[in-house]
């Protein structure tokens, strides 16, 4: 009688994840037009916002800080949802949910390059707002900055795996992505502390990591500034814990939707 | 062995009524080439959009003139929620028209329509009629809550011409989507384009700050842009400008968006044969 021996998966989630990222850098090199769509309006909200300011020298950080949080943000929340929305009209939507490798990894690699590729937006606007201004602004501690930064973007990519999620499960992506897009820039204060909103949406803007993160880094690269109340340390924590609870949620989600798209079938409808 | 079949005769080439063409791609298109005209958008355009987007630029206004005096904030705040409540019209007429060229060629029906015998014009100008409706629903809701919330005060007696002001805008604006729409007959995508020019007018048009903090070559640029022109008519209809004193600012947003009109139909065929010869006519 034959034996039936089984095997483990040919696959990592690191493999796959570095296989994604590879895949979304040659992709982004293929065709580096499709930066551009998600970077423009982040850029032109830079430039508005530093003429609202009147040019003033204290708040060039927040232009700086607050066009290259939209750029990664338009990258997260496009690149993701395109990215699920274009695997869904080609086609390849459902041989990749069939693959021995979970979707999460898939994504997780698109979202991380997405986020990084938003670099490039803040890198213009540093560039034509600090000629523009004539004053490169300066950083209190570096070290911090650029550790907030890195968490920064960690939290975008958190929030990014969450609504890859619900991309898939949904038709409506785009309507997510295009209608929300100032809705996220606010909630979130990209371009202005959260404190100044209405009290009512503080406690609503503390459900995206990326509030927390962005707090934090202002506390380390603006003196002076007035965030939330209970200052860095409490940002860092709790951009931590939601963090943490939104990849929870996405690798329960993840799991969820793959399983009811597949029994449901409507992986094509689009 | 009989004669031979005498040739059928000869019918005079298919003309496809203007009138008809207008219609059914007035009707037709939303559903097909027109970008994000699906029902939840166009919800989302009229109604979601103009609020979020005013909300943005007040809160950026609110926290630079945070030590400035009350009456100071309140017209600035004014300002920008009535530039952003105009500004939204980009929506509808440049980013969803400007995306009828990238949808043909995904669809595969950008060949049959040109060699199609459908008027142009009627083809043209079909389409961009539900936008202008569009345009005009998120333009009116944009104002509608710079009343209701942002403190916006509306001179007695001026409805009617901020209604005018309001379609001219609309339709001039989607003259300049349709020119953007034939201009990316040509290029690999409209995408780009659409979305240079859906933002912009923040910057160019006067909806956030006055032109004349701009260089002065870019305020000269800023009037060939319909939006220029919309954003000051509708300013002014606004702050109580009779009929009389509107006749510029009309005939500035009303040349333009002839003239971009004009163009998409005059420059079409030049279009058409740039596409054929790079062959950029079948490529997305």
């Amino acid at each position: 009688m034959a034996t039936v021996t089984t095997s483990t998966p040919d696959w990592s989630g690191r493999r796959s994840t570095l296989a994604s990222i590879r895949l979304a850098v040659l992709t982004f090199l293929a065709d580096p037009q499709w930066l551009i769509p998600s970077m423009i309006a982040p850029i032109v909200f830079g430039f508005v916002s530093y003429e609202l300011f009147l040019g003033s020298p204290d708040l060039v950080v927040y232009v700086i800080l607050g066009a290259g949080m939209m750029s990664m943000w338009g990258q997260t929340l496009y690149g993701s949802g395109w990215a699920t929305g274009q695997d869904r009209n080609l086609g390849t939507l459902e041989p990749t949910l069939s693959a021995p490798t979970p979707y999460l990894f898939v994504v997780l690699g698109r979202i991380l390059w997405n986020v990084v590729s938003g670099l490039i937006g803040i890198a213009l606007v540093f560039v034509v707002v600090v000629a523009v201004s004539g004053t490169v602004p300066s950083i209190d501690n570096p070290l911090a900055f650029t550790v907030l930064f890195l968490f920064t973007m960690f939290t975008l990519a958190a929030v990014g795996t969450v609504f890859a999620a619900a991309y898939v499960y949904t038709r409506y992506a785009g309507f997510i992505q295009n209608v929300g897009e100032f809705a996220f820039y606010i909630g979130t204060g990209c371009m202005f502390p959260v404190i100044i909103l209405p009290f009512w949406t503080n406690p609503i803007a503390l459900f995206f990591p990326p509030s927390w993160a962005l707090d934090a880094l202002r506390y380390a690269a603006i003196p002076g500034y007035v965030g939330f109340s209970w200052g860095l340390g409490w940002d860092v924590v709790g951009g931590i814990g939601t963090t943490v609870a939104y990849l929870l949620i996405a690798g329960v989600v993840f799991r969820r939707v793959e399983r009811h798209v597949l029994e449901v079938g409507n992986l094509q409808e689009y | 062995m009989g004669a031979w079949p005498t040739a059928a005769p000869t019918r005079a080439p298919y003309r496809s009524r203007f009138w008809r063409t207008l219609w059914t791609n007035a009707i037709v298109a939303p559903k097909t080439t027109l970008g994000f005209m699906r029902i939840d958008f166009v919800l989302g355009e009229i109604f979601v959009i103009p609020l979020t987007q005013m909300v943005f630029f007040v809160f950026v206004v609110a926290f630079s003139y945070a030590g400035a005096s009350a009456s100071e904030i309140a017209e600035q705040i004014s300002y920008v929620a009535i530039g952003n409540a105009v500004a939204t019209v980009a929506y509808a007429s440049i980013f969803s028209v400007c995306q009828t060229t990238d949808s043909e060629k995904q669809l595969g029906t950008m060949e049959h329509l040109l060699v199609s015998p459908a008027n142009r014009t009627a083809l043209y100008f079909g389409r961009g009629f539900v936008p202008i409706l569009i345009s005009i629903g998120s333009v009116t809701m944009g104002l509608v809550y710079a009343v209701l919330f942002f403190g916006v005060t509306v001179a007695p007696g001026s409805e009617l011409v901020i209604a005018v002001s309001v379609t001219l805008t609309a339709f001039s604006m989607v003259g300049f989507g349709l020119l953007l729409g034939g201009v990316a007959l040509y290029l690999r995508t409209s995408i780009v384009l659409g979305n240079i020019f859906l933002f912009i007018g923040l910057l160019v048009s006067g909806v956030n700050f006055p032109i004349s903090s701009l260089p002065y070559p870019v305020q000269v640029a800023s009037y060939a842009f319909p939006l220029t022109w919309g954003v000051a008519a509708i300013r002014s209809a606004i702050g109580g400008t009779g009929l009389a004193g509107m006749e510029v600012l009309w005939l500035g947003l009303a040349l333009s968006g002839l003239a971009a009109y004009g163009l998409s139909i005059a420059l079409w065929g030049t279009f058409e044969h740039r596409a054929m010869t790079t062959g950029s006519i079948a490529r997305f």
